[in-house]
C-alpha cells in the first residue's frame, strides 16, 4: 500500500501506545480513590486530603464520578427520560468514565500529579451488579482502568448513611434509589433495599481488590489522619512526582 | 433458543425471540444502505413485517454520539464504549421487542463494525469481544466485501471523503486520501479476520446494486426458509385477531407499507406478550 512517497505491506497499525495491561504506580504520579455508599462520607474525607496535598506543594487534581463533558449530557436524557436498563445504565457510566481516563487520570498520571477520584470503577462493580448486571462482564468492561495506588473504602451501616443523607436533603432521585428495579414503591425504602446490596458488593470487593478499608463512624478528623498516614506512605517513594516549585 | 454470544442482559427475555435477526457488513462505502434499501420493501412485499436499524439510532446515545464527533477529543476507548451504550439501546429496546413480535430485523451493521474499528484503533481484542458477549447471535451475516483499489473510487467519486470514515484520528499527517487508504484497508483486514471467527457469508459487492441485491436474495431466502419462523403480516393479523387464551399486545400496528415501522420505546422490562407461531 502507499501513503504519500512510501509503499507499505499490509494494513498500518497506527501510531498508539496500547492502553491495556497495566500495573499498580507504573506512572510517576499515584492515584488515589475514594469509595462507599452515599452518605459514607468520602467526598469530604476527599476534599479534605486534596487541600492537605496542596498545601504540601503536590500538584493534585480532582476527578469525580459521572462528570466528563462529553458524555454527562447523554447520561443526563437518559436518567431525566428514564430511559436507562441496567445495560446501557452500566455502558454510559463506562462511556464516562473512559474519557476522563483518557482525558485526565491517564496523562496526569504520566505528567506526575496526584489524581483523587471520588468513586472510581468499584463504584461501578458494586452498583452494575446490585441491578443485575453480570459481575464478569462489568470486571472485563472496566479493563482499561488504571489500578489505582490506593482505594479507600468508607464502610457506615446503612442506617448511619441514610440518617445524614436524610438531615442534607429533601429524598432520594430515582436511580439512586434503585426505583428502575421496582424493589419497592416507596423511595426510602427501596433506597435501603438497593444499598443494601451495593453494601454487599462491596464486602465482596474488599479481598477481591485490597480496598482499604477505613471505618466511617469515627470522627472526621481520626478517618482522615489515617487516611493521610496511608497516604504518605506512598508519597515517600514516588520520586517523580510533581512537587511545585 | 435464540443464543447471545455468552453474556446475558437482564432486561432481555431470551425465550420466544421468533423472528429473523439478519445482518449487512461491511466496510464504509460498500453499498449497504443501498442493499438494505432494497431488501426491506422486497421483504414487505413478501408479507413479512421488517425493521431496519443502524448505528447512532438509539434515542438514548444517538445525538451524544453525533455531539462528540463534531470535536477532535473523542478519545479511542470511550468511542468504543459509547457505540456499544447506543448498540445496547437499540438491542434492548428496538431489535428484542420486534424479534419478540415476529419481525424480520435488518441491521445496518452490528458488533462487527464496532469491533473492527476498535481493534483498529489499538483497543485490546480481549477486551472488545468481552464487552459485545450481550450482543445476540444473528441468523445470518452478510458481508459486502469489495477490496481497496474498487472501494476508493466508489467513495471517492460518490460522496466523498469523511473525517472518521477516513480515520482521521489515526493517521494525523496524512491527508484524506492516503488516510482513507490506510484506515479502510486496515479495516478490511480485520474484517476478513471477523469473517472467519463469526463465518460471515460472504458476498462479492463490485457489481451492480442490482446484481449484488439478485444475490443476497437468494441468500436471505434461504435464511427464511420455506417454514419461516418469521412471523408473516397476515399471520400476525390472525393472531391479533383473536386466538383465545393468550394476551397479545404488539407496541404498533403492524400493517404493510413503505413507511418505517417504528416501534417507540418500550418501558423495561418489556411489555410485549405475542403467540409465537412456531
Amino acid at each position: 500500500m502507499r501513503i504519500g512517497p512510501f509503499e507499505f505491506v499490509g494494513p498500518i497499525p497506527p501510531a498508539v501506545s496500547k492502553p491495556w495491561k497495566r500495573s499498580r504506580d507504573q506512572f510517576p504520579g499515584r492515584l488515589f480513590v475514594v469509595e462507599g455508599i452515599d452518605g459514607s462520607g468520602k467526598s469530604t474525607q476527599l476534599s479534605l486530603l486534596h487541600k492537605w496535598l496542596e498545601a504540601k506543594g503536590y500538584g493534585v487534581v480532582f476527578s469525580e464520578w459521572n462528570s466528563s463533558p462529553l458524555v454527562k449530557d447523554t447520561t443526563k436524557l437518559g436518567k431525566k427520560k428514564k430511559l436507562l436498563t441496567p445495560a446501557t445504565f452500566s455502558l454510559i457510566h463506562a462511556t464516562d468514565f473512559a474519557d476522563r481516563t483518557e482525558r485526565s487520570i491517564l496523562p496526569l498520571l504520566k505528567a506526575g500529579a496526584a489524581v483523587l477520584c471520588d468513586r472510581y470503577m468499584y463504584t461501578a462493580f458494586a452498583r452494575d451488579v446490585a441491578r443485575g448486571m453480570d459481575r464478569e462482564w462489568v470486571r472485563d468492561l472496566y479493563g482499561f482502568a488504571v489500578p489505582p495506588t490506593v482505594a479507600f473504602y468508607f464502610r457506615v451501616p446503612l442506617e448511619t448513611a441514610i440518617e445524614r443523607l436524610l438531615d442534607a436533603r429533601d429524598g432520594f432521585k430515582f436511580y439512586e434509589a434503585g426505583m428502575d428495579l421496582d424493589l419497592s414503591g416507596d423511595p426510602e425504602e427501596s433506597f435501603r433495599l438497593f444499598q443494601g446490596r451495593i453494601i454487599n458488593e462491596y464486602e465482596k470487593m474488599i479481598p477481591e481488590f485490597g480496598l482499604t478499608v477505613i471505618d466511617a463512624t469515627l470522627p472526621i478528623e481520626v478517618q482522615q489522619a489515617r487516611v493521610r498516614q496511608i497516604v504518605t506512605s506512598h508519597l515517600a517513594n514516588a520520586t517523580e512526582l510533581r512537587v511545585q516549585p | 433458543m435464540r443464543q447471545t454470544y455468552g453474556k446475558l442482559l437482564p432486561a432481555v427475555r431470551m425465550s420466544d425471540l421468533g423472528g429473523k435477526l439478519i445482518v449487512i457488513e461491511g466496510t464504509d462505502g460498500v453499498g449497504r444502505t443501498t442493499q438494505i434499501n432494497l431488501l426491506r420493501p422486497w421483504l414487505e412485499e413478501l408479507g413479512h413485517a421488517v425493521l431496519d436499524t443502524g448505528m447512532t439510532r438509539s434515542p438514548l446515545a444517538g445525538d451524544g454520539i453525533r455531539r462528540a464527533k463534531e470535536g477532535n477529543n473523542l478519545g479511542r476507548v470511550t468511542q468504543t464504549l459509547f457505540y456499544a451504550t447506543d448498540f445496547v439501546d437499540r438491542l434492548e429496546n428496538e431489535i428484542v421487542p420486534a424479534l419478540r413480535a415476529g419481525f424480520i430485523v435488518l441491521t445496518d451493521r452490528y458488533v462487527y463494525s464496532l469491533m473492527a474499528r476498535a481493534m483498529v484503533r489499538g483497543m485490546d481484542p480481549e477486551w472488545v469481544r468481552s464487552i459485545f458477549r450481550v450482543a445476540l447471535k444473528p441468523d445470518a451475516v452478510f458481508y459486502l466485501r469489495l477490496g481497496i483499489e474498487k472501494l476508493v473510487p466508489r467513495v471517492v467519486f460518490s460522496r466523498g471523503f469523511d473525517y472518521w470514515e477516513s480515520g482521521m484520528d489515526l493517521y494525523p499527517g496524512y491527508d484524506m486520501y492516503d488516510s482513507f487508504r490506510a484506515y479502510q484497508a486496515a479495516l478490511l483486514a480485520e474484517f476478513d479476520r471477523l469473517s472467519e471467527e463469526f463465518k460471515f457469508e460472504t458476498v462479492d459487492a463490485s457489481g451492480e446494486p442490482k446484481k449484488v441485491f439478485a444475490q443476497l436474495k437468494v441468500k436471505v431466502q434461504r435464511v427464511l426458509g420455506t417454514d419461516s419462523s418469521a412471523v408473516s403480516v397476515p399471520m400476525l393479523k390472525a393472531a391479533v385477531g383473536g386466538r383465545s387464551g393468550r394476551e397479545i399486545s404488539l407496541p404498533c400496528a403492524a400493517e404493510p407499507g413503505p413507511e418505517a415501522v417504528d416501534f417507540g420505546r418500550v418501558e423495561w422490562p418489556v411489555a410485549v406478550a405475542i403467540a409465537h407461531t412456531n
